[in-house]
């Protein structure tokens, strides 16, 4: 993408935001969507077409031939029960959904840690994807491309293609414990999502998933808190690491998502310095008990 | 005299060929297919390594036991005792590759074959003696010149991973054409296969491998004829088989065509000096012959052996040498103390018996998923030349993997279940805090905390205040490494973000499989 290209987006998109995203938050009740689903149950796959359901269903993210990517943390060579990476059957439905709102192509793919063919693997998350048809794309050099991000600190860094070249992106995250930034949920789910030395970026952590959530700013967010990892996360390593919680949670506005996502693990968004910075700079809602919420157990 | 070649050789011919050709693919298969392809157990990947007498010998005699996977040498044995050296001029890959070069050279006129002295010919039973004289005293040289180790090194540590060099640049241009379509395909397969592209001396092991196809300049099948111990071995075994060449007195023209042809100097002509020892039964000699004068009946009056004369007093002398030569080998000091860096993969025996039995062929530089596996230099000492050793800046060991000890041919790495390897240490993690981020300048990390794979993580977090410059105070997250659960993988020196030496680093002190290069009393 040229640079002169971008900054067109950058425009457009806000200009497209500060269309939505009014009407989103401030009439609720006009169309009777909710902001946010918060949904419990016994079945991964049915909370997630419950959540994406109560939100005005699929169709309303992803249009008729889209490339969607779905994005899950796909970052550790651990088993689904680990709860190290994103649950498997989540993003399976999340690929069906797609599909019959119309996309053309659903790409899912992580920049893992551990070695790409084993994560992708031992999660589970390949075979369910393909399954459900999607393109797995295993993350590889010639797809990481620096551009500018248009950041407040964050101004360039190498970007994976496979993920922001698609025309819809929906961030697939689990919630886990992070020693670092005390929760791994939606926003540090891209460091997935670019290449480059990922590991310095810890030095300027919070500045850095900001910036970049604002860049891949995703229409959809369903996080996955089916199992949840509690302790030596991110990646855990024993079944006894992690607690069931049964819940996913979706939303239109990330930052609401995450706040959300974070008192799972009694954290208020003020205990975590990365919403505080995201709040700041206005790029969404912490307030998200005050949003519509659809709250229910199916 | 009807001047015609023979049928049935030329087509004997072409099936040496095919099945070169063959069995060289089958290398190649066996080869790709040391890798994580989805499963924890790989398969008997190495097989071509137990089908070879020579290493099963060398690292019986080095080591001291048997290895039963080394009973599938017993064919090849049974084979060369009933055919000839059937297996170096129709199996070895090696041998194949090199007559392939043989034949490009002739064929681009880089390389006349012209009448040899026999003289080099000694040299590889003299190799031979020295490396089996050395086994009997616990030294195993076999990995250095046996074929399928050569050949499964340089492919291991130079040429693939120049072709993957070679295949990224492709792939990189196929997007600059704006092809992204195929780049992706081709990507996605290139990525699969996972072809680590860094190797310590994989420039010098590549000069090796180009070293030894020049060579066939030379000599054709250089390699064969004067330096393959294996070859050699199989030579010795050979006297008994039943075919044995014969000319036609009545259709030879005394050309001398076979003579000049043969890639081994076998000498076929006249038949009585065949060096039935050399002749690996390629039949180029019957099928070059321009009257079918030359044969391989399946039997022969009994006569002379034709053999190359091996100087009785260099017989004596060789193992002599050799004797001689196992005290320099033992000079180095890895053999008092081990050397910090030389972290052995899980598995591996105690020092001693892994130096004995392992044959440096590189199945486990292969199949390491990370690339961390490479080979030696001067860190084990003479004897432990191309051995393998992590290097976790380069690739860390992966905790649920145990490739390398399931595709080690000789036993050299004990074969462990992801479970057992699980438990085995290999290194010990120390935190430079000199240049750890959070201990000497104040910012905070904790990246190789995130990456410890054990639970609870063996590195910890402590809360630091470092002295800035300024005389300011910055309380971070500091690591401190728990020795009792720390196994070495090296994923913390493998992402350590401080750049070029790390904050955080592995070295052998704490390995389970030694007795000596203890840390503890109690671990």
């Amino acid at each position: 993408m040229k640079r002169r290209d971008f900054m067109r987006d950058i425009a457009l998109g806000g200009l497209a935001l500060s269309a939505v995203r009014p009407s989103a938050f401030s009439f609720p009740a006009a169309d009777k969507t909710p902001d946010l689903a918060w949904i419990e149950g016994e079945s991964p796959a049915a909370l997630t077409r419950a959540a994406v359901d109560a939100l005005g269903g699929m169709k309303s993210f992803v249009g008729r031939g889209d490339v969607v990517c779905v994005k899950p943390n796909i970052g550790w060579d651990r088993t689904p029960e680990m709860a190290a990476c994103t649950n498997p059957e989540v993003v399976k439905t999340l690929v069906e959904m797609c599909f019959e709102a119309g996309a053309k192509e659903v790409v899912v793919t992580d920049h893992s840690t551990n070695q790409a063919a084993r994560t992708f693997l031992r999660s589970g998350i390949q075979a369910a994807a393909k399954q459900a048809g999607a393109k797995v794309l295993l993350p590889s050099s010639f797809r990481m491309k620096k551009m500018g991000l248009g950041g407040e600190w964050f101004k360039e860094w190498e970007v994976f293609l496979d993920v922001h070249e698609a025309d819809k992106i929906i961030n697939v995250p689990v919630a886990k414990h992070h020693s670092l930034t005390r929760v791994t949920l939606g926003m540090k789910n891209w460091l997935g999502a670019i290449g480059g030395a990922r590991n310095q970026l810890h030095q300027k952590i919070h500045e850095a998933v900001v910036d970049l959530a604002r860049f891949f700013n995703p229409p959809l967010t369903v996080l996955d808190a089916w199992r949840v990892l509690v302790r030596n996360g991110p990646q855990g390593g024993r079944p006894s690491d992690t607690e069931m919680r049964k819940t996913v949670v979706a939303g239109r506005d990330w930052l609401a998502v995450e706040a959300a996502g974070a008192t799972l693990f009694g954290l208020k968004p003020g205990d975590l310095p990365f919403l505080v910075l995201a709040a700041e700079r206005k790029l969404g809602r912490v307030d998200w008990e005050k949003m519509s919420i659809e709250k229910r157990k199916i | 005299m009807k001047k015609e070649k023979s049928r049935k050789y030329r087509l004997l011919q072409a099936l040496r060929i095919l099945s070169q050709w063959s069995f060289f693919g089958l290398f190649l298969f066996f080869f790709t297919r040391t890798r994580f392809t989805g499963e924890d157990v790989i398969g008997p990947v190495e097989r071509f390594f137990h089908f070879d007498p020579f290493l099963g010998l060398t690292a019986t005699i080095a080591g001291r036991a048997f290895f039963a996977a080394f009973a599938w040498a017993g064919v090849t044995v049974l084979l060369t005792l009933v055919l000839g050296r059937v297996v170096c001029g129709w199996v070895c890959p090696l041998g194949g590759l090199h007559q392939f070069f043989s034949f490009l050279f002739k064929k681009a006129k880089l390389h006349r074959p012209k009448t040899a002295s026999a003289g080099p010919l000694k040299w590889k039973y003299y190799i031979l003696i020295f490396v089996l004289t050395g086994s009997l005293l616990g030294l195993n040289l076999a990995g250095i010149l046996d074929p399928l180790s050569f050949l499964y090194r340089s492919f291991a540590a130079a040429v693939f991973p120049a072709l993957g060099h070679a295949a990224t640049g492709v792939i990189k241009l196929l997007y600059a054409l704006g092809l992204s379509g195929p780049a992706g395909t081709v990507g996605q397969y290139f990525e699969s296969l996972t072809i680590n592209p860094v190797y310590v001396q994989g420039f010098f092991l590549g000069l090796l491998f180009l070293a030894a196809a020049l060579l066939n300049l030379v000599r054709e099948r250089f390699w064969c004829r004067v330096l393959c111990p294996a070859g050699a071995l199989l030579g010795l075994l050979s006297p008994a088989n039943v075919f044995k060449l014969k000319i036609d007195r009545n259709k030879c023209i005394d050309c001398g065509l076979c003579n000049l042809q043969c890639p081994t100097q076998a000498s076929p002509y006249p038949d009585e000096e065949w060096r039935r020892a050399e002749c690996v039964y390629c039949f180029t000699c019957a099928a070059v012959c321009p009257t079918a004068a030359v044969g391989f009946p399946a039997r022969d009056v009994p006569r002379r052996e034709k053999r190359v004369s091996l100087d009785r007093r260099k017989i004596i002398w060789t193992p002599i040498a050799a004797l001689a030569a196992l005290p320099f080998f033992r000079i180095a000091p890895a053999v008092r103390r081990a050397a910090a860096s030389l972290i052995r993969p899980p598995g591996a025996r105690p020092e001693p018996e892994f130096l004995s039995t392992c044959v440096k062929c590189g199945e486990c530089l292969k199949v390491c998923p990370t690339g961390g596996l490479q080979p030696v230099l001067a860190e084990a000492g003479p004897e432990g030349l191309w051995t393998p050793r992590l290097v976790p800046r380069i690739g860390y060991c992966e905790y649920y993997c145990s490739l390398c000890t399931q595709v080690c041919p000789t036993g050299a790495i004990k074969e462990l279940s992801v479970e057992e390897k699980l438990t085995v240490k290999i290194g010990t993690a120390w935190v430079d805090k000199n240049r750890c981020l959070p201990y000497a300048l104040g910012e905070p990390c904790i990246v190789c905390e995130e990456h410890c794979p054990t639970s609870p993580k063996a590195i910890q977090l402590v809360e630091h205040a470092a002295l800035l410059p300024d005389g300011t105070v910055s309380a971070q997250k500091a690591p401190v490494v728990d020795v009792s659960t720390c196994i070495g993988c090296g994923i913390c020196e493998n992402k350590c973000p401080v750049m070029d030496r790390p904050a955080i680093f592995v070295t052998s002190v704490g390995e389970h499989r030694s007795e000596t290069n203890r840390l503890l009393l109690d671990i």
